[in-house]
């Protein structure tokens, strides 16, 4: 029997409610009440991020995989998105901006990884992080600090989907990176 | 004349029934305050209570969308003038996020996920807490080192600060005013005394007056001594099993001490 190809290193799950997100709904609402309307995104969305690191078998069967476990996703309200590589487009609009927030040293899913073990008979470390997706109007002279200020918490009026003191903020560039919290944090 | 204190009420909160019946046994008029209502309101007021609960179903962070209510800025402006506030469990969350303690320049610390061996989430049981020295108006009729024993329940109560000598700092400088121990009075330490890995086994965080409290265990639910775990011991156990002999459980419990302390506190002021 052919053994499985082994290729790729890490693989990213982007995984997003099928129904409105009440958590970003709620954000926006926040923000456009209370923090600085005229820096306020046309739009929010929230995902989270998985991200697998081991040897691991091709994308469709890591994204088999995934849809198998309630402890990746749940395939009935949320859909999932598989990069198998740094090639492979991040579900992301053109325009957004994206602000990935990790809980500083809580990011390991040690379940998810058990049940991998169960599965498959490999190690792997999985970590998740929730990304805030970000697009602004035009008139926002630079929507990439616009994005930061939004995201890092400083006060009652600065700030709010990361607390810098417990979770890490992890902005990409052009290209979301992969791995993104293996390599960062 | 009673001093009014306002038991605030976000979305989700649900421990204002009995933050207030504690409130109201401590001597005080307790009003339950919904979000609803005109901010300003608020300073009618002489104390506040921001109650347990899931604020906004947690959503973003727990207590960082209530941190940005409008009542927030009121309750920041009536802190600031010495009025006390007290925040249980979410309500301490909300304190964090909205930088009322530990009462600098904007937000310095985080309750983070709890930080626990062999098991993730959420997590209640009953503790015990160590008086530290403190100008902490709640906890002023506690001599330091005495222990009170209180139940937490939370999967968010992990003292932490972005710089690492922050919460030691904030302990040297008597803003800790209670710490995880052991039942014979030493620090925590370590899981499970210490629930949630707290660093310097904060289990509460007040500002530099000691009149705005973040608190994660929950004293309204040991305001009755026969309320107590049976697994406990020392000097509170042996008054609960006094009261059990007697009948009377709803003698008053280890966590009357905190609203007995807001009660004096607020005569005097």
């Amino acid at each position: 029997m052919a053994r499985k190809k082994v290729a790729a290193k890490a693989a990213q799950a982007w995984i997003e409610l099928v129904t409105t997100d009440p958590e970003a709904v709620s954000a926006m609402s926040v923000v456009r009440a209370h923090l600085d309307p005229g820096r306020a995104p046309r739009s929010l969305r929230r995902m989270r991020v998985v991200e697998l690191w081991g040897a691991l078998p091709d994308g469709d069967a890591v994204a088999g995989l995934l849809h198998r476990s309630i402890q990746f996703y749940n395939p009935h309200k949320e859909r999932c998105v598989v990069r198998g590589s740094a090639d492979d487009p991040a579900p992301t609009a053109p325009g957004e901006h994206v602000v990935l927030v990790v809980d500083r040293g809580e990011e390991r899913r040690e379940a998810a990884e058990r049940w991998w073990r169960h599965e498959t008979g490999k190690s792997i470390e999985v970590r998740e992080g929730v990304a805030w997706l970000m697009a602004f109007n035009p008139e926002v002279a630079d929507p990439a600090a616009a994005a930061w200020e939004l995201a890092v918490l400083r006060d009652r009026r600065h700030g709010l989907l990361c607390n810098p003191h417990a979770q890490e903020p992890l902005v990409a560039a052009a290209e979301i990176p992969m791995p993104w919290m293996a390599v960062t944090t | 004349m009673t001093a009014r204190v306002a038991v605030i009420q976000f979305p989700g909160v649900n421990c204002e029934t009995e933050s207030a019946r504690a409130l109201s046994r401590a001597g005080l008029e307790p009003e339950v305050f919904r979000w609803t209502r005109q901010a300003s309101d608020l300073r009618a007021f002489q104390a506040y209570v921001l109650p347990g609960g899931f604020s906004y179903q947690d959503r973003v962070r727990a207590g960082a969308l209530a941190a940005k209510d409008p009542l927030l800025d009121v309750l920041a402006e009536e802190a600031a003038r010495g009025k006390p506030v007290l925040g249980i469990c979410n309500g301490a969350q909300v304190l964090v996020e909205a930088g009322l303690v530990p009462g600098g320049a904007g937000v310095e610390i985080a309750l983070a996920r709890n930080r626990m061996r062999d098991r993730t989430g959420y997590y209640a049981r009953w503790v015990y807490t160590r008086t530290e020295p403190s100008a902490c108006v709640f906890t002023r009729t506690l001599a330091p080192g005495s222990l009170l024993p209180l139940p937490v329940a939370h999967g968010e109560g992990r003292f932490t600060a972005g710089d690492p000598g922050r919460m030691e700092a904030l302990l040297r400088a008597g803003q800790v005013p209670l710490r995880y121990a052991r039942s014979d009075g030493r620090v925590a330490e370590s899981f499970p005394e210490n629930p949630n890995g707290a660093e310097v086994d904060a289990a509460a965080v007040c500002n530099a007056r000691g009149t705005v409290l973040a608190l994660m265990p929950h004293p309204e639910r040991a305001q009755d001594l026969g309320a107590l775990s049976p697994g406990l011991a020392g000097a509170w156990a042996d008054a609960r099993a006094a009261t059990r002999i007697r009948g009377d459980r709803e003698a008053p419990g280890p966590g009357m001490t905190l609203f007995d302390g807001l009660r004096q506190h607020l005569v005097e002021a």
